[in-house]
């Protein structure tokens, strides 16, 4: 074969033998300046994704009957994480002997969160919102989760208008969403159905919402009002709304996504089409309650607790008092990942989204997960430094 | 135990590959990762009724229960290969490239695909047989010179690997130049550089031959539960061997002693571990710059460091479609879409944000039909940024630049195939060098480590592997090792950097 670049003969040969010189003799020719390892890339990175950040409680509004604003500043000043409408960040604390964390969406404009504010709005039930709202005192500082979640606007994947349907402070997404259309920085048409029983209820101002490609219809179950619909969000409504462009968001209890869904499907719109925002995975119904012992690992500590079985294990885990990573709280995010070391659990296919591997060997995301025995896991730490 | 024989820097193919061989050999080993899980880049994520691949669209080196590859092989040796269940590849690849009109499927194995080469060009045949027996000497003249420990007999050089000799400086074009194949043959045979992502100029003709004689001979596969299969497949060997591996757990430091050999890892929380070794799954850049003291680092490492290329910058659009591959007339795994085989052209145009959507596309359907839903498939489409572009995106931006860019990438995608697809899109998500620089930590979003230049190619890079590590009882392995990016490259860096760790503690007298 004739392979050979020169004609000279032995010149390729030479050639071959002479790279690694050539290489050493290039390398000593490189200056030493000091290294650059964290790019702009790296920079924003960081700057969208900061991991837990502190952030103090700063003020405190109701907002309707049922639901309390809470506005949130950097502990340190300056600004938190841009972030896409619709998607939520988990608070962190201790609360007595338990350390909590819950996902809340933010109601705040992404713009907002650049100078430094960023609302969420608090419904009152469970201990987490009773210590947020009664005990917490203004100045008190929490650890705050990055914004997250993949329930925002998307302008590859939806539709140019969004029909958004919400019930109790599922609104707080779409308030987000309606404020980043305002502003700019979100560039999609966004009509707002809210279902509530009676106008004290509701917690925002409906009329601060229509015009500028926003439009709101709030539909009372419990009261007749001029300005509002009353009755429920049924198929004449939403067919009223929906154009040929339209991606219909839901976000509220989930009895609400069983009953609009079976509307929709009456007026035949796509499935595909639907998207909405999961809620927590709660208590379960147990035939025999049974408390079971968990065995737990982060690094090299060991803890012992007890497990009822009605229970996700995050909750036990919480009421011990350990600070335990989770982010969604519904099964979905893979935050909380973590290995079963020993023990039987159970998962309810609905909650399920693990990836098939982690099926396989053995990994659950102790947020949507029940001890069926005692159980011993290992869990990731909660690195709070950011 | 605060105190290990070895402590693994992050938990990608290298570092776990790396913490497997220790295990085995019976020492002590802790493993620190920052992320929530193990892999790097090979893992997975979940969207809706979707799982998708974050990176593997081929693997290499595995070959068949009958005729194991060469990853395969160490694999059985470090007592993983049987948690891990593979799917063969039946075609190497889809090239479609516009300027030429190139638009045809290539199988795996040497037969078929230098029958299907007479298709190219009426000596196609011939051609491609002649190359595959280079690469056959090429690679058997490795294999001697592994064996002889970079000590070989020049007489035996000279007989049996003259070829082997005569292309040692070569690049690509050279090598194919020296070849004197017809432009079809030349065009076709570069189908794989995007896996390494330099051009031809810069590519050498030895590494690059070598690669693709294994893509083509040897096939590919890709575990049926994606990457992250194998991923817990080494984190269980890890616990089975008695191994530590510590999620959420990110080194900030790697300590020295007085002799400047390490003597441990400074974790995040201030908490400080002790060892004489460590073997680091992460760029230079990072463990240079970053996780040592400058005092503590050598002017030579720092020369050689800056003497380096990072390679691309990742983009990947991943699409969950509510339709099947058949529905919508995908009917192959693995794409190469090019504006034209100049890849010197292709590369230059990737420098700027306008790039324009050349990609490497798998639809894991076509490979592994029960992935998705009934009715549905997954498609994911990546493309390298070759400069550091997205370091000018602002936060403001950052979102809607992204989706421009998809967008275009989509739009790429169809009209190269004469498919539709937008309108089908249930999920999507869609990753960037911020995406990358946040999951890894790798430099400016760099997911190929660093380029394969013609002076910092394979065989410089392996002869010199000694040569190039500065810090008593550090090592660094991964996608920034010795034998370059790629999923069977970076786990067996790791795995040889442990070897030679090993090594290094028999010396001690440990
Ligand atoms: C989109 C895409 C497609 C690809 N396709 C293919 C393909 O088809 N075939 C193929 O062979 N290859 C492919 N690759 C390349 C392949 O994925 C990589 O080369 C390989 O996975 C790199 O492995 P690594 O060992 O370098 O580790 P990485 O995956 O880079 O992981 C490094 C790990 O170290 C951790 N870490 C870093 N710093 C620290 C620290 N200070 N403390 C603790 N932990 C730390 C990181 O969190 C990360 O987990 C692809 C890559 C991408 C991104």
């Amino acid at each position: 074969m004739a392979f050979k670049k020169s004609d000279i003969p032995g010149e390729d040969i030479r050639l071959a033998m002479e790279m690694t010189a050539k290489r050493r003799q290039l390398i000593d020719e490189t200056p030493a300046t000091p290294l650059v390892y964290e790019y702009g890339v790296n920079r924003l990175a960081k700057a969208l994704h900061p991991g837990f950040v502190k952030a103090v409680i700063a003020g405190k509004a109701p907002a309707g009957s049922d639901c309390v604003k809470i506005a949130l500043e950097p502990a340190g000043g300056g600004g938190f994480p841009y972030f896409r409408a619709g998607q939520f960040v988990t608070l962190s604390c201790k609360a007595g002997d338990s350390f909590l964390s819950r996902p809340y969406s933010i109601i705040s404009s992404p713009k907002d969160a650049l100078e430094g504010k960023l609302e969420i709005m608090v419904q009152r039930k469970g201990i987490f919102s009773t210590f947020i709202i009664e005990e917490a005192p203004l100045g008190t500082v929490l650890w705050m989760g990055e914004p997250s979640g993949d329930f925002h606007h998307d302008s590859i994947r939806d539709r140019g208008h969004v029909v958004a349907i919400a019930g109790g402070s599922g609104v707080t997404p779409f308030l987000s969403m309606m404020k980043a259309i305002r502003d700019g920085s979100e560039d999609f048409k966004l009509t707002l159905i809210y279902g509530a029983r009676t106008r004290a209820h509701i917690p925002f101002d409906p009329e601060e919402f229509k015009g500028d490609g926003v439009d709101t219809v709030v539909v009372l179950s419990e009261e007749e009002a001029e300005g509002y619909r009353h009755g429920f969000i049924t198929a004449d409504l939403l067919e009223e709304c929906i154009d040929e462009d339209t991606s219909v968001f839901m976000c509220g209890p989930d009895a609400m996504y069983r009953f609009v869904r079976g509307e929709l499907e009456k007026i035949g719109f796509d499935q595909t089409l639907i998207r909405s925002e999961r809620n927590s995975v709660g208590d379960r119904a147990v035939d025999e309650l049974k408390v079971f012992k968990l065995i737990v690992h982060i690094r090299d500590a060991v803890y012992e607790l007890d497990a009822p079985n009605n229970e996700t294990l995050i909750t036990a885990l919480e009421r011990a008092g350990i600070p335990a990573v989770v982010r969604c709280r519904n099964g979905s995010c893979g935050f909380c990942h973590s290995r079963v070391v020993n023990g039987e659990y159970f998962i309810a296919a609905e909650n399920d989204f693990r990836r098939s591997a982690d099926k396989k060997f053995g990994y659950i995301h102790p947020c949507s997960t029940y001890a069926e025995s005692d159980l011993e896991i290992d869990i990731p730490i909660m690195d709070l430094e950011g | 135990m605060d105190k290990y024989d070895v402590i693994v820097i992050g938990s990608g193919n290298g570092g776990l590959g790396a913490a497997c061989k220790i295990l085995n050999a019976g020492k002590s080993c802790l493993v620190c990762e920052k992320h929530n899980i193990p892999g790097g880049f090979a893992t997975s994520f979940v969207r809706g009724r979707f799982e998708f691949e974050a990176s593997l669209h081929e693997f290499n080196g595995i070959g068949t229960d009958e005729e194991p590859g060469s990853t395969r092989k160490v694999f059985e040796e470090l007592g993983i290969a049987d948690k891990i269940e593979w799917i063969q590849l039946k075609d190497a690849y889809h090239l479609i490239s516009e300027k030429e009109g190139y638009d045809y499927v290539m199988p795996f194995g040497a037969e078929a695909f230098a029958k299907e080469s007479a298709k190219l060009h009426p000596d196609g045949e011939k051609y491609i047989k002649d190359f595959l027996a280079l690469c056959k000497q090429i690679r058997e003249a490795m294999g001697y010179l592994s064996e002889t420990k970079g000590r070989p007999d020049p007489k035996v050089m000279m007989e049996k690997y003259p070829d082997y000799l005569a292309c040692g400086s070569y690049s690509v074009k050279e090598g194919f130049e020296a070849l004197g194949y017809p432009k079809e043959i030349v065009d076709n045979l570069n189908a794989y550089w995007c896996y390494l992502g330099a051009d031809e100029n810069n590519m050498t003709f030895l590494h690059y031959a070598n690669m693709i004689n294994s893509y083509i001979t040897g096939g590919a596969a890709i575990p049926t539960h994606r990457s992250h299969e194998i991923s817990l497949a080494c984190e269980e060997r890890i616990h089975e061997l008695g191994g530590d591996i510590w999620f959420n757990t990110e080194v900030v430091k790697i300590l020295t002693d007085a002799d400047g050999h390490v003597s441990g890892v400074r974790l995040k929380d201030g908490r400080e571990i002790e060892s004489r070794h460590v073997i680091a799954d992460c760029s230079p850049h990072v463990v240079y710059g970053k996780l040592m003291d400058s005092e503590a680092v050598p002017e030579r490492a720092v020369k050689l460091t800056n003497f380096r290329k990072l390679a691309g910058k990742g983009f990947t659009v991943f699409l969950g479609l509510s339709k099947s591959a058949e529905e919508l007339g995908i009917t192959d795994h693995n794409y190469f879409i090019y504006d034209s085989s100049d890849n010197v052209k292709q590369y230059e145009s990737m420098k700027s944000l306008n790039n324009t959507g050349a990609q490497a596309t798998v639809c894991l359907n076509n490979a592994y039909p029960e992935c998705s839903p009934e009715g549905t498939c997954i498609v994911y489409m990546t493309t390298l940024f070759t400069d550091d572009v997205w370091s000018s995106v602002s936060k403001e931006d950052y979102f809607k630049t992204k989706n421009k860019m998809a967008a275009r990438m989509i739009e790429r995608f169809e009209k190269a195939t004469g498919t539709t697809i937008h309108d089908c899109i249930e999920e999507i998500a869609i990753a960037t060098p911020e995406t990358y620089a946040r999951y890894c930590g790798h430099p400016q979003g760099t997911i190929y480590g660093y380029e394969s230049q013609y002076y910092d190619g394979l065989m410089n890079r392996i002869q010199m592997v000694e040569e190039d590590r500065f810090v008593p009882g550090l090592r660094i392995g991964g996608g920034y090792g010795e034998r370059l990016l790629g999923y069977p490259s970076s786990f067996k860096s790791g795995v040889n950097e442990a070897g030679r760790t090993l090594r290094d503690m028999e010396k001690e007298g440990r």
